[in-house]
């Protein structure tokens, strides 16, 4: 294995997404434990070029270099907290928050020399740049990790297939390839003392296809995002409208979390669509699920089934959920919701 | 009657093809969702369900059986039956209007002209126009040779006078096809012609419409012809074709009673099934005591073998097998008797709700019952079964 | 107005008819198949793109294997015009490159104003291969969208992005290349009539000769990925059942919450 690159992602606001810190603390693992196996492979040692981001020789016997890129001209301040994270950070002004993914892509793709993985958020902005990497490269993509380890043939990835039926274990075939990382995969951990931030200037190649960000919407009230949430309280059908999810906002508030829902609440309109889990919504990962009226129909269960530990409250004993939850009580969910609300609140004081 | 050759079955895989899956499927999600809602009430009000007739013609359902050059959807005998099975499942007596729907242009489509099928099929493809059997007779009901409507031969028409017993939607259909005799001399089975009656006309009358056991939403009517004159160009086929019309026509009609008993069946299971899973009694629920689950496991085993059973009649008819007429025969009896048993049971699994109109298992058990009397009783699709058996007399 | 839609059969989520043959890959031939859940609701948006422009075509381009026209005609049958086939034995066991590289071809062939693609395939997809097909073939790409105008005479596209706090609004020129979500709006149940009328429509086959792929460069033995292993995922603990009143509910909850240390 050579050297591993981050690429670092930005919220809307401009911050650093917490994906990104752990998948830098997921890469230093990788490329720790690396130097740890017996015969790590060199990668592409050969000289490192002016320009390169890697920083550090590739492919040392004490593991390999782990390095950062965030292209995304003008956020020192992101730099400087992926820096936290990764003895490097390159911040390359040759492309915008706001360029599309294959500008950016072109740009990572100048930054390649001694480099042999590619490591990104599993995020709508990390895939995209994942596709456009490798039409670019050439190099092969395993997406959606939910965990990397090393071995003799390169980073060995997890993957959860056909709705979490199947957990697989795939590696790349040759020297390089591209990994995005799913949240809730690793806790971000700081490093003792943060890296260095260089800033860089790729030129930018003008023959690719332009798109322009006209505008940027917040939504009216917008939800905590569930995509990293570490607690999600999410409601169904059984919610019956709009207001019943006032209950599950003071829940997940009373706990740290996030609101999500199932594809019928939203299809009702009590809630938007960015709150959806499940197949044509997001796949979480939370510590806890606290699934409130909910059925947990297949199309709802592959979005929440690896969440540590599952809470669901509905009044049918038969639901699909109360096979796999860990705690299943059958009853009403705003009576039960109402008393378990009372009671966190009690117990912080 | 000769022996029927594995050359002779229709190829086909055993599964439902996408084709057919999807079609069922479309109609499923209509029944659920528009039908459904309605049955009870079309049940309690007796009322011919004029928004449902238009929510089949909507959705193209009423163009299944008829061929596309002439507006309709060209289905097979199997996309017709899937159809009706989906619907019925929900009302009986909605599925029964794509069901006669068809038994109506059958005689058309087996006898009729290019001319007249496309004088009269287009309109009932778009579902403007309904189309009524019109055999039976309060003196001729299993023996349809003995029918007395009569239909003299008067320069270029013919005059119909009688009066017919039993004809479902014969009070809402714009067409009728009646079976009248035409040669007193001859032969038994030569002494009737089949005849397209425009309704409204002069001297057509409908004298009286059943109140029935079930399938309450559908107008089953006494109609009555005194001196109905009929264009020459109006009759099916030669004088004298009747008999042989109307025999061709119910071999391809059974299967959709089947399907509608099929459906009826399936219905009944499931309301069955979903209160085995509801009811607890004796701090269980009552679908874990073995007596429940055996009746629960018949009644599905027992819905499933019809099903297959019509599934492979249609295949069999649509191909043009020799032995249609056993195909046809056997799929409405199984069909029919297993709707009688599966309703009945469910009842019995809802006990007391079973007997009350909260659930609607009562009503499928009332509807069931005519899938056993009607297109030809149980008793006479044994006969045309032993006759394929045993071949004839001597 | 034409537009092609990617599309890809996928095991049914529903039915658990997942195959996988002995290396571990999924035996596509023999699992049942269904079409991409994201993907109809791209194919929906352009069917009432063409319908209201007047005029136009909506064609289903999939690399698949041979039994894949059974899954494209739903699609058919919800109103796209015709299907382009991309099947070669030699394409079995194709990474998400080799794909990119064999639809990216496959595109170059087709006249089209517009390519959608869902976002992702329930099949463990990656939402990779749009954005790699719009890279090799020089489209701008836009993502996510929860809607999309095209403005045929300007020849450009606006797309609705979905952002974690609300959406961005992009613009670009056509021909473009767009993956779309479910907030495209829900799709059609195919009618009657398009169920019957898919019957007579066209699904022409492209081989990789056709397209001078060299079949060595694709399926597995190309692949840049391989599968080392695989497991079912870790069994659960047993469930405990909860049957009381909502106040001893509720504290059960909350020691079991404390108890994990997630409160």
């Amino acid at each position: 294995m050579g050297s591993l690159l981050v690429v670092g992602e930005l919220a809307p606001d401009g911050t650093l997404t917490k994906l990104s810190t752990e998948v830098a603390t997921l890469a230093r693992a990788l490329g720790a434990s690396a130097g740890a196996s017996a015969g790590s492979t060199a990668g592409s040692a050969a000289g490192s070029t002016a320009g390169s981001a890697a920083g550090a020789s590739a492919g040392s016997a004490a593991g390999s270099a782990v390095g950062g890129i965030l292209p995304a001209a003008g956020a020192d301040a992101a730099a400087a907290e992926l820096a936290r994270f990764l003895p490097s950070v390159v911040l390359e002004a040759g492309a915008t928050a706001d360029a599309n993914a294959s500008q950016r892509a072109a740009v990572i793709a100048a930054a390649l020399d001694g480099i042999s993985h590619v490591l990104l958020p599993a995020s709508p902005d990390g895939r995209d740049l994942a596709g456009a990497l490798s039409a670019l490269t050439g190099w092969g993509v395993l997406s959606n990790a939910t965990g990397t380890e090393p071995s003799d043939d390169g980073p060995v990835v997890e993957q959860s297939v056909f709705g979490g039926k199947l957990i697989t274990r795939s590696v790349f075939s040759g020297d390089h390839g591209i990994i995005t990382v799913r949240p809730n995969t690793v806790t971000a951990e700081p490093l003792a003392a943060p890296g260095a931030v260089t800033t860089r200037q790729t030129p930018p190649v003008t023959s690719i296809a332009q798109v322009r960000v006209v505008d940027h919407i917040e939504a009216e009230g917008a939800a905590v995002s569930i995509d990293d949430a570490r607690i999600i309280v999410a409601g169904g059908r059984g919610v019956g409208g709009p207001d019943g999810f006032g209950l599950l906002q003071d829940l997940a508030m009373a706990l740290g979390g996030a609101v999500g829902a199932t594809r019928a609440a939203v299809d009702s309109g009590w809630i938007p669509y960015s709150q959806q889990i499940g197949q044509t919504g997001k796949i979480v990962k939370p510590q806890l699920y606290l699934a409130m009226g909910i059925s947990g129909a297949i199309q709802h269960k592959v979005g929440m089934q690896t969440a540590e530990a599952i809470v669901a409250v509905n009044r049918d004993p038969d639901a699909p959920l109360a096979d796999f939850a860990d705690i299943y009580v059958v009853g009403d969910l705003f009576d039960v919701g109402r008393a378990l609300l009372e009671q966190l609140r009690t117990r912080s004081g | 009657m000769r022996p029927v050759t594995n050359e002779d079955r229709a190829p086909g895989p055993y599964r439902l093809t996408e084709e057919h899956e999807m079609l069922r499927d479309a109609v499923r999600v209509l029944a659920n969702e528009r039908v459904a809602p309605r049955a009870a009430e079309v049940d309690r009000t007796g009322e011919f369900p004029e928004d449902l007739r238009r929510l089949l013609a909507d959705h193209d359902i009423l163009a299944l059986p008829f061929p596309e050059e002439h507006g309709g959807l060209g289905g097979e005998l199997l996309s017709i039956c899937l159809a009706v099975e989906q619907l019925s499942r929900a009302c009986a007596t909605t599925g029964l209007i794509l069901a006669v729907q068809e038994l109506g242009s059958l005689p058309i489509s087996i006898a009729g002209t290019a001319d007249q099928q496309s004088r009269w099929f287009p309109r009932l493809a778009s579902g403007d126009q309904l189309i009524a059997f019109a055999l039976t007779e309060a003196e001729a009901g299993s023996d349809v040779a003995a029918a007395r409507t009569t239909a003299r031969r008067d320069g270029d028409h013919y005059v119909i006078d009688g009066a017919k017993r039993f004809i479902s939607h014969g009070s809402v259909a714009d067409l009728l096809v009646v079976f009248a005799v035409t040669g007193t001399d001859d032969a038994r089975h030569r002494r009737l012609s089949a005849f397209v009656v425009e309704v409204p006309c002069d001297g057509f009358s409908v004298t009286r419409l059943e109140h029935k056991m079930g399938i309450r939403g559908s107008p089953t009517a006494e109609l009555a012809f005194d001196g109905v004159r009929v264009p020459v160009g109006n009759r099916l086929g030669e004088e004298g074709d009747g008999f042989d019309i109307a025999m061709r026509t119910l071999d391809r009609s059974r299967p959709g009673i089947a399907a509608q008993a099929v459906g009826i069946a399936q219905g009944a299971l499931e309301v069955a099934t979903q209160y085995a899973r509801d009811r607890r009694q004796f701090g269980q629920r009552i679908g874990d005591f073995q007596m429940i689950g055996a009746m629960l496991a018949d009644m599905d085993a027992g819905t499933e073998a019809a099903r297959q059973l019509l599934y492979k009649a249609c295949v069999e008819i649509q191909a043009g097998a020799p032995d249609a007429s056993r195909w046809s025969a056997m799929c409405k009896l199984v069909a029919g008797d297993t709707a009688m048993r599966v309703t009945t049971d469910a009842v019995q699994v809802l006990g007391g709700y079973g007997y009350i109109d909260e659930f609607p298992v009562e009503r499928m058990m009332r509807d069931a019952k005519i899938t056993q009397l009607y297109e030809g009783t149980q008793q006479i699709q044994r006969l045309v079964i032993a006759r394929a058996l045993l071949g004839k007399g001597g | 107005m034409r537009i092609v839609i990617l599309t890809k059969p996928v095991p049914d989520p529903a039915s658990g008819g997942e195959r996988l043959l002995p290396d571990g890959r999924l035996d596509r031939a023999n699992s049942a198949a269904v079409v991409n859940g994201n993907d109809e609701y791209v194919l929906e948006k352009a069917l009432k793109l063409v319908a209201a422009a007047g005029e136009g075509e909506v064609i289903l381009l999939s690399m698949a294997p041979a039994n894949a026209p059974e899954t494209m005609r739903k699609a058919l049958a919800m109103g796209a015009t015709r299907g382009v086939l991309l099947t070669d034995t030699a394409l079995e066991g194709s990474c998400t490159w080799a794909t990119t590289r064999v639809l990216a071809a496959a595109l170059k062939t087709i006249d089209f104003d517009l390519v959608f693609a869902g976002v992702d395939t329930s099949d463990g997809g990656a939402g990779v291969v749009p954005a790699g097909i719009a890279a090799l073939n020089g489209l701008p790409y836009l993502s996510y969208a929860a809607e999309i105008e095209p403005d045929a005479s300007a020849r450009t596209v606006r797309v609705r992005r979905i952002s974690s706090t609300g959406y961005d609004v992009l613009e670009a020129g056509m021909p473009a290349l767009i993956s779309g979500t479910q907030a495209l709006g829900e799709p059609r149940y195919p009618s009657l009539k398009g169920i019957m009328a898919a019957r007579a429509k066209e699904i022409t086959t492209l081989s990789l000769a056709d397209l001078g792929i060299d079949p060595s460069t694709v399926g597995s033995a190309a692949a840049t990925t391989r599968l080392v292993g695989s497991t079912p995922p870790p069994a659960r603990a047993a469930t405990r059942v909860i049957r009381e009143t909502a106040d001893v509910a509720a504290g059960e909850i909350v020691a079991f919450l404390a108890d994990r240390r997630l409160i």
